[in-house]
C-alpha cells in the first residue's frame, strides 16, 4: 500500500498499528490490552503487581519505540544532508527511549520485548513520504503514551513518560516544520489530529 | 509517595529551609549559562507547590499552574509590547502567548469544576520574576528569546516534577498536553536562538 492511501484509510493505520503493538491516534487504544479503562486512576497494588502492572504499560512503550527507530531506519534512505541528519538524531533518541524502558523493564524483574523481524510499513517513496510517515508515527505513539500515563504506578515512571512525550512532541514540531506547516498548531498536544 | 522536598527529623522549619535551599540551588544551577537570566530563589514556592501536588489536593495543583501559566502570559504580553522584536519572531511568540493563556483559561476551567476558587489574578512582573528574573533586563530580541527558553524550560520542570506526585487521570493527561506544548515552544525558540532544538531525548527542564 502506498503512503497516501494508508494515511487516508483509518482502518489500515489501526491494523498496522495494533499489529505494532501501539494504539492509533483518533482511533481506539491498544496500547494497552492489560487496562481496561482509559479513564481509572492509578489502583493501589502491592509492590509484586504494581511492578507486574509497570512492566507490560512498559513493555508496550517498548514495542512502540522499537517500530519507530525500525521507522526512521526504513526513511533514511529516501533523505539527504540536512533531514538525513534531522533523522539520524531522531532515530538516536528513539533508541535511547527504548534502552531507558528495557532498563526500567528489567529493574521490575521483567523481560523486555524484543523488536520484531520486519514491519509491514507502507511504501515511501520520497522525502514527503518520510516525512509525513513520521508525523503519523509521532503522532501515534503521543497519543499512546498518554493514554498508558495514568495507568503507570511509580511517579518517577510517569515523570519520565512524560518527558518521552515532549520528546516525540518536538520531533513532531520539526517534521511538520519541514512539511511547511504550522510547528506548533495547537496549545493541547495529545496526538490527535488538530 | 516519592518527593524532591523531603520533611527529616529536627524541628519542621529547620527541614523545610533545608528542602528550600537544596531546590533553590539546584534551581540557580539550571538558570546558570543561559542568556543571563537566573532563576529567582522567590521562585521556589510556586514551583515546590506545583511538583508537591498530590492526588489528595488536585486543587492545590491547579492553582499553581494557573499561577504559572498566568505569568507565562505576562511575560510574553511583556516583550511583545517591548519593541525589540522582528515581525517574524513578534508573530511566532503571539501564537505562544495565545496558547499558554488557552493552558491557563483549560486550567482555570478545570478548577472551578472542581468547586475551587481560582487564585488571584497576577499582579505583573513580578509574577514572572518569581519564576525567573531578567524580563524587566532584556535589551535586545536575543535577550528575549534567552529569557523565554529560560522560562518555558523552568515550566517543563515544573510539569516533569508534578508527573510523580499527581495520580488523577485527567489531570496527568491534561498536564503532559501542556508540558509537550511548552517543549514544542522551546524548539522554536531554540532554533531562533541558534541552538539545538532538541538537545535531550528525555525532556525533562533539566539543564
Amino acid at each position: 500500500m502506498d503512503l497516501d492511501s494508508f494515511l487516508r484509510d483509518p482502518q489500515s493505520r489501526r491494523r498496522f498499528f495494533r499489529m505494532s503493538g501501539m494504539g492509533v491516534a483518533g482511533g481506539s487504544a491498544v496500547f494497552l490490552a492489560a487496562c481496561s479503562d482509559d479513564t481509572k486512576n492509578p489502583v493501589s497494588l502491592g509492590p509484586d503487581e504494581s511492578d507486574q502492572a509497570d512492566v507490560e504499560i512498559l513493555n508496550g512503550a517498548l514495542d512502540l519505540e522499537l517500530m519507530a527507530v525500525a521507522a526512521y531506519k526504513a526513511g533514511a534512505g529516501k533523505l539527504t544532508g540536512d533531514r538525513l541528519a534531522m533523522v539520524k538524531d531522531f532515530l538516536e533518541q528513539e533508541q535511547e527511549h527504548a534502552d531507558g524502558l528495557a532498563a526500567a523493564i528489567k529493574d521490575a524483574d521483567g523481560t523486555p520485548n524484543r523488536a520484531k523481524e520486519a514491519y509491514d510499513f507502507p511504501v515511501l517513496r520520497s522525502p514527503s513520504d518520510v516525512l509525513r510517515f513520521a508525523v503519523d508515527v509521532e503522532n501515534t505513539a503521543i497519543a499512546a503514551y498518554i493514554d498508558a500515563l495514568p495507568k503507570l504506578t511509580q511517579g518517577d515512571l510517569r515523570s519520565t513518560a512524560a518527558s518521552i512525550i515532549t520528546n516525540e512532541a518536538e520531533h513532531l514540531s520539526i517534521l511538520l516544520e519541514e512539511l511547511g506547516r504550522e510547528p506548533v498548531p495547537a496549545a493541547f498536544v495529545t496526538g490527535r489530529p488538530t | 509517595m516519592a518527593s524532591r522536598v523531603e520533611i527529616r527529623g529536627g524541628e519542621d522549619g529547620c527541614a523545610e529551609i533545608e528542602s528550600f535551599e537544596r531546590d533553590r540551588r539546584e534551581l540557580l544551577q539550571r538558570g546558570v549559562g543561559l542568556g543571563g537570566a537566573a532563576i529567582a530563589a522567590a521562585s521556589i514556592p510556586l514551583l515546590w507547590s506545583v511538583r508537591s501536588a498530590s492526588a489528595e489536593d488536585a486543587g492545590d495543583f491547579l492553582n499553581s499552574a494557573i499561577n504559572l501559566e498566568r505569568a507565562m502570559v505576562i511575560a510574553y504580553d511583556t516583550v511583545l509590547g517591548g519593541g525589540l522584536l522582528s515581525p517574524a519572531v513578534r508573530r511566532v511568540l503571539r501564537r505562544f502567548r495565545a496558547q499558554e493563556q488557552e493552558h491557563a483559561d483549560a486550567l482555570t476551567t478545570a478548577l472551578t469544576d472542581l468547586g475551587g476558587t481560582p487564585p488571584a489574578p497576577p499582579k505583573g512582573v513580578a509574577d514572572v520574576d518569581k519564576i525567573v528574573e531578567g524580563l524587566s533586563g532584556v535589551r535586545s530580541q536575543a535577550d528575549v528569546v534567552s529569557f523565554l527558553i529560560e522560562l518555558e524550560t523552568a515550566a517543563v520542570a515544573a510539569y516533569f516534577d508534578a508527573h510523580a506526585e499527581l495520580s488523577e487521570a485527567k489531570l496527568l493527561q491534561t498536564g503532559a498536553s501542556i508540558m509537550a506544548n511548552e517543549g514544542q515552544h522551546l524548539v522554536v525558540l531554540r532554533r531562533i536562538a541558534g541552538k539545538d532544538p532538541i538537545p535531550n531525548a528525555f525532556e525533562t527542564g533539566a539543564q
